[in-house]
């Protein structure tokens, strides 16, 4: 295996103190660093150092960064990329607090895309010996890791051709004008690389904007209680607690003190390679995306960072 | 006591201070389109005609341009009258979801335009006096 995961998103927030109260106290994410006008953070079970990271001016989304297994994968992934003709670059250890050498590239859809193998671990909040089912005393909704990230791009099938042949990812779900996949438009496309249903999606619209990005939960239970701590804390929600027809995922949209759009997502079934691709007409995109209301809000196509 | 006017109905609300325009409407019982509320998707620009503002966050410069700034534009989510302004939405008008707190909304008014007058009124009377 090469690409494992969506290891960090790197997000611009307007003003860092209120961004800390978002994400550290109603979120409940654990701050591990906070230096040059940046925070990290990581989630109560995640192990390695952070899977967030926010920096002070603008909004929308610095980069993302993508954890291979081995060293010797970043040399694969390089040339996968090159062959794919995009121009990498190498990063040095250190470029990214915590976060090991690796590579650098910027997508058709020009956003910036980093490959390491490697990051500091802290271990998850429980520990690894004879843990406990959760931390004692979370803070706010508790989320426990950084689950998925929605992109735009102008080009949505270059787009899911690029994460095929350089990471070796996978659709799971996709929207689409004609079922033929040779004849139709790509609207949206859900892609993954493990049994996790999408690690990255990309939705038709404008270059280098972020959609949203989203944080685990376990269930529907939990999906409730924190659309009630986003009440208690008056955090504007998008839409939720509702269904995705696509991945069948349980979520809620919401906004951070910025205006970037945060998701929580429980659910969604299992993803497989050889799983056939579930196609969604534009007809039935509401429903694919609100599975309840079937009717897609206004902000859905328009808002973005 | 900064009220916003809505051309080209001519609503006139009344807004709390340090309230921003968005605030104010929908405190009011309007709707309109708007996002994430929080500055950073840009959706809810409307143009003022009349009247200043400030913004009481910093806002991104890929939200509101070197240009916008001077033109008129007004995010309204962050956006504060510093005195009675006139904005105008774009390509929309305001929706009356809340008749209710619109009522409540006028009924402040008025009662803060008379308290305005009766102040007016004190203070012209004191300087006959003097």
């Amino acid at each position: 295996m090469a690409v494992m995961r969506m290891g960090y998103v790197h997000a611009r927030v307007t003003d860092l103190a209120e961004a800390k109260q978002h994400y550290a106290n109603s979120l409940g994410l654990y701050e591990t660093l906070a230096e040059d006008g940046k925070v990290y953070y990581k989630g109560w079970d995640e192990w390695d150092h952070h899977s967030v990271v926010l920096e002070e001016g603008g909004v929308g989304v610095v980069k993302f960064g993508f954890k291979v297994e081995y060293e010797s994968d970043i040399d694969l992934i390089e040339k996968r990329a090159q062959d794919y003709g995009l121009s990498v670059e190498r990063m040095s250890k250190g470029e990214n607090p915590e976060v090991s050498d690796g590579i650098r590239f910027i997508s058709p859809s020009e956003h910036v895309f980093e490959v390491y193998h490697a990051q500091t671990v802290i271990g998850t909040e429980v520990g690894t010996h004879n843990p406990e089912a959760f931390p004692r005393h979370l803070v706010g909704v508790g989320v426990p890791a950084l689950d998925h990230a929605l992109i735009l791009a102008e080009d949505v099938r270059t787009m899911e051709n690029m994460f095929r042949t350089v990471f070796d990812f996978f659709p799971t779900e996709r929207v689409q004008t004609d079922l033929d996949d040779n004849d139709a438009h790509f609207i949206a496309t859900w892609m993954t690389c493990n049994n996790q249903i999408h690690q990255i999606a990309v939705l038709e619209g404008p270059q280098s904007k972020l959609h949203h990005f989203a944080f685990k939960l376990g269930d529907w239970t939990e999906v409730g209680r924190a659309a009630d701590l986003m009440s208690m804390d008056d955090i504007p929600i998008d839409i939720g607690p509702t269904r995705h027809g696509i991945t069948r995922g349980q979520t809620i949209y919401f906004f951070d003190p910025s205006g970037n759009r945060n998701e929580v997502f429980a659910g969604g079934y299992p993803a497989y390679r050889d799983r056939p691709v579930n196609k969604w007409t534009p007809d039935q995109i509401a429903k694919g995306i609100f599975y309840h209301a079937r009717e897609l809000n206004e902000r859905f196509t328009t808002v973005h960072t | 006591m900064p009220t916003v006017t809505i051309h080209p109905s001519g609503e006139v609300i009344y807004l709390e201070p340090d309230e921003t325009v968005l605030s104010g409407l929908y405190k009011a019982g309007y709707a309109y389109t708007i996002g994430c509320r929080r500055g950073g998707c840009a959706i809810c620009k409307v143009d003022c005609h009349a009247g200043s503002f400030h913004y009481n966050r910093p806002v991104a410069d890929t939200v509101i341009t070197a240009e916008e700034a001077v033109d008129g534009t007004c995010l309204s989510c962050r956006a504060v009258p510093e005195n009675d302004i006139t904005i105008e939405l774009r390509g929309e008008n305001v929706r009356l979801v809340n008749p209710f707190l619109r009522q409540m909304n006028e009924k402040a008014r008025l009662r803060a335009e008379a308290t305005a007058a009766a102040e007016r009124t004190r203070r012209a009377g004191t300087t006959t006096k003097e």
